[in-house]
C-alpha cells in the first residue's frame, strides 16, 4: 500500500526515548492492518475470541499503544473517512488479492506445508470490517487516546494535522503522508522492537525513523509537486504507475524540468485521472472540525475490561496490567506540548 | 569571533535561568549581543535568553554560534565571586571557549551546534491577562503548591490573581489583589501547569526582582524577567496541562 518512493528519503533513526512528549497523528488503518497481518498464530490464524471474531487488531492496539504511551508518546489515531472515487479500482484489486491469498493459505494448511509458508499467505488475507473499526475506536477512546475521523484518507488527515501544528509528526509506514505535505513523518512506531525478515528466520532490530520533508526536497532539488509526479509515475494507491519507472528513474526524469504530462507524452503513456490524483495529493479533503486542542484522558478500566474481557475473552489479568501501565503514563499525557501553539521562528 | 567581559553574577544568573529547562544550548553570537532559545526534550517548556552587548563590560562578536553544555559552564563560572569579572574568548583554532576569572584560566570544550536541536518554533500566543509579582512571592507561591500537588492552576478572576493547587488530600490557594501585585492586566483566565516544570523555573528565577506572568485560558504561560538593569532578558514559555473533560 502507498507509494514506493522510500528510496528517495533520508530516514534518520532515533530512539523512542527521543520522542518522549511528542505528539503523533497515527494513520489508524495502516497501523491496524499491520497488527492484523503480524499478530497471528504460527500457522497464520489470527487471534480470535470464542465466537470466532478476529481480535489481533485489539491486542495490537492495547499493548503497543500502552508501550508507546509508557514511553511518553502522545498518540492520536486518525481513521479513514470516505475514500476518493478513483481508489475504487485499487480497493477491488485488494479484495482480489485477499481472496487469492485466502485460498492459497487454506491450500497450504491442507497440504501440510510449513507454518511459515502458511503464515506468509495468511498475512495477505487481513480484512478490516466496520465492526472491527468501531471496536478499535471504542478501545482507544476507553484508553483515553483521542481519535479523529478523516474526511477521506487517514494519511491526508494526519498530514494536515501535522502541518497545522496540532501534532508534531504524522505516523505511518507508508510515504504518502509526505506526498500529502506532512512536514515530519515518523515510521516504525507500531512495529518497533524486533521484526522478522520476510521468508527468513532472521530478526532485525527496528528503530523509529524520522523523515523531514523539506530537508529531503531541498536535498533532491525538487518541489512537493514534483515529488507527487514521481510517486504517480512510480504508482500510488490511485494509479498503477508506468511500467519500468521506479523512484530513482522518476526523479531523474522530473529533475530534467519536465512536467509529468510532458514525460507521459514522450513515453507515449497515459494515466487515468492524472489531474484528479495530483489535485488530491496537493489539496485532499480533510476534516477541520475535530476537537482542538487534542485531549488525552485517563483510561476507563471498566470500559476496557468490558470490551476486551467480557466481549472478546481477553485475559483480565493481562488487560488490567496494561491499564495499570497506561494509568501510570496518563499523568504525563495531560501535559501539552508547545508545538500546538507554534509558528516557525 | 567572540570576546567578552561580563559581571560574574549576571552571567551566572543568566546561565542558571537557561539551565532550569535544558542541559545544552546553542548560543548565537551577533554584533548586538549573545542569545539562545531552547526547548526541553518533551517540548513542553521553552527558554530564551537575550544578553545585550550593553550588559557586557566589553563585547566583540561577529555572527556565529556555539554549543554549550550548561551544566559544565555553570560549574565553571560558579567558581567566580559574583562581583568578579569573567572574560570569555572563543579560540577560533580549537573552537574551545577560554574562560578567565579570579586568576583561573579554564578551557571549556564546546558542543558541535549541529548536534543540538534546532531553535524551537516560537509559540504564537494571545494571552489576555498579565501580572507582575515580586520574585520572592513567585517562588513562595510555587513552593506552597509543591507541598500539596504536582500541578497548579494560575488564573485571574474579577481582577484577582489566584494560584490553586489540589492534591489527593490537601489543597492550597493564594489570592493576590492589585494591592498585593506590582501590576495586573485583568481578564478571566485559568490554566493548569505542571509543578515539575514550574519548580525548575522557580529555581531559574534566582534573585530576579520582578516577574511578569502572562496567562490565557488553557494556554501556555509566559514567565519573564530581566537582569542587569534590563540588558539581560529571560523568558520561559510553559505549555499547560490539558485534562480530558
Amino acid at each position: 500500500m502507498g507509494s514506493d518512493i522510500g528510496d528517495l528519503f533520508t530516514r534518520r533513526e532515533t530512539e523512542l526515548t527521543e520522542l518522549r512528549g511528542q505528539t503523533v497523528a497515527i494513520d489508524a488503518y495502516n497501523t491496524i492492518y499491520q497488527f492484523l497481518s503480524s499478530i497471528r498464530q504460527r500457522d497464520g490464524t489470527p487471534l480470535k475470541d470464542s465466537r470466532g471474531r478476529v481480535t489481533s487488531h485489539l491486542s495490537g492496539l492495547l499493548y503497543r499503544t500502552t508501550n508507546l504511551a509508557h514511553a511518553g508518546l502522545k498518540l492520536v489515531f486518525v481513521f479513514d473517512g470516505i475514500p476518493p472515487d478513483f481508489k475504487a479500482e485499487t480497493i477491488e484489486k485488494r479484495k482480489e488479492v485477499r481472496k487469492t491469498a485466502d485460498m492459497e493459505w487454506k491450500k497450504a494448511l491442507a497440504s501440510g506445508k510449513t507454518d511459515e509458508e502458511a503464515f506468509t499467505y495468511a498475512q495477505a488475507t487481513s480484512r478490516l470490517d466496520s465492526t472491527m473499526v468501531a471496536d478499535a475506536m471504542l478501545l482507544l477512546e476507553s484508553m483515553g487516546i483521542p481519535t479523529v475521523v478523516a474526511a477521506s484518507e487517514g494519511e491526508a488527515q494526519a498530514a494536515y494535522m501535522a502541518g497545522n501544528g496540532d501534532v508534531r509528526f504524522a505516523g505511518s509506514q507508508d510515504y504518502d503522508s509526505l506526498l500529502f505535505g506532512a512536514p515530519l513523518v515518523v515510521r516504525n512506531l507500531a512495529v518497533g522492537g524486533r521484526r522478522k525478515l520476510p521468508k527468513k528466520n532472521i530478526y532485525v532490530e527496528v528503530k523509529p525513523e524520522i523523515i523531514e520533508l523539506q530537508t529531503d526536497l531541498d536535498r533532491l532539488g525538487i518541489t512537493r509537486e514534483q515529488l507527487i509526479d514521481i510517486a504517480i509515475l512510480t504508482g500510488t494507491d490511485y494509479d498503477p504507475g508506468i511500467r519500468g519507472i521506479g523512484a530513482k528513474k522518476g526523479l531523474s526524469l522530473v529533475r530534467k524540468g519536465k512536467t509529468i504530462e510532458e514525460i507521459l507524452s514522450e513515453l507515449n503513456e497515459s494515466i487515468d485521472g492524472l489531474s484528479e490524483i495530483k489535485e488530491f495529493f496537493l489539496h485532499p479533503d480533510v476534516a477541520t472540525d475535530y476537537s482542538r486542542p487534542l485531549r488525552w484522558g485517563k483510561p476507563d478500566e471498566s470500559k476496557v475490561v468490558a470490551l476486551l474481557c467480557d466481549e472478546h475473552d481477553f485475559s483480565e489479568a493481562r488487560v488490567t496490567k496494561a491499564i495499570e501501565r497506561l494509568l501510570a503514563s496518563s499523568d504525563a499525557m495531560g501535559q501539552s506540548t508547545l508545538d500546538m501553539w507554534s509558528v516557525r521562528g | 569571533m567572540f570576546k567578552a567581559i561580563i559581571n560574574a553574577g549576571t552571567l551566572h544568573d543568566a546561565i542558571k535561568a537557561m539551565s532550569a529547562v535544558v542541559d545544552e544550548a546553542r548560543f548565537e553570537i551577533a554584533s548586538e549581543g549573545f542569545s539562545a532559545r531552547a526547548v526541553d526534550p518533551a517540548n513542553a517548556a521553552m527558554v530564551s535568553l537575550d544578553i545585550s552587548k550593553d550588559a557586557f563590560v566589553l563585547f566583540e562578536g561577529t555572527d556565529g554560534e556555539i554549543g554549550v553544555d550548561l551544566g559544565r559552564f555553570t560549574e565553571i563560572i560558579g567558581m567566580a565571586d559574583k562581583n568578579d569579572e569573567i572574560e570569555l574568548a572563543l579560540d577560533p583554532d580549537t573552537h574551545k571557549l577560554d574562560i578567565s576569572m579570579g586568576g583561573f584560566s579554564y578551557t571549556l570544550s564546546l558542543l558541535d551546534p549541529s548536534t543540538l536541536r534546532n531553535a524551537p518554533m516560537v509559540p504564537a500566543l494571545d494571552l489576555p491577562a498579565g501580572i507582575t509579582v515580586s520574585g520572592s512571592v513567585f517562588k513562595r507561591m510555587i513552593k506552597a503548591a509543591e507541598m500539596v500537588s504536582d500541578h497548579t492552576s494560575f488564573g485571574v478572576h474579577d481582577g484577582v490573581f489566584f494560584m490553586e493547587a489540589t492534591g489527593d488530600s490537601d489543597q492550597v490557594r493564594l489570592d493576590l489583589t492589585s494591592s498585593d501585585l506590582i501590576a495586573i492586566t485583568p481578564a478571566d483566565v485559568r490554566s493548569l501547569y505542571s509543578l515539575d516544570y514550574l519548580g525548575d523555573i522557580s529555581k531559574g528565577v534566582g534573585g530576579a526582582g520582578e516577574i511578569d506572568i502572562h496567562l490565557g485560558r488553557d494556554l501556555p504561560v509566559v514567565i519573564q524577567f530581566e537582569l542587569s538593569n534590563g540588558d539581560c532578558k529571560v523568558k520561559y514559555v510553559l505549555a499547560p496541562r490539558i485534562e480530558s473533560d
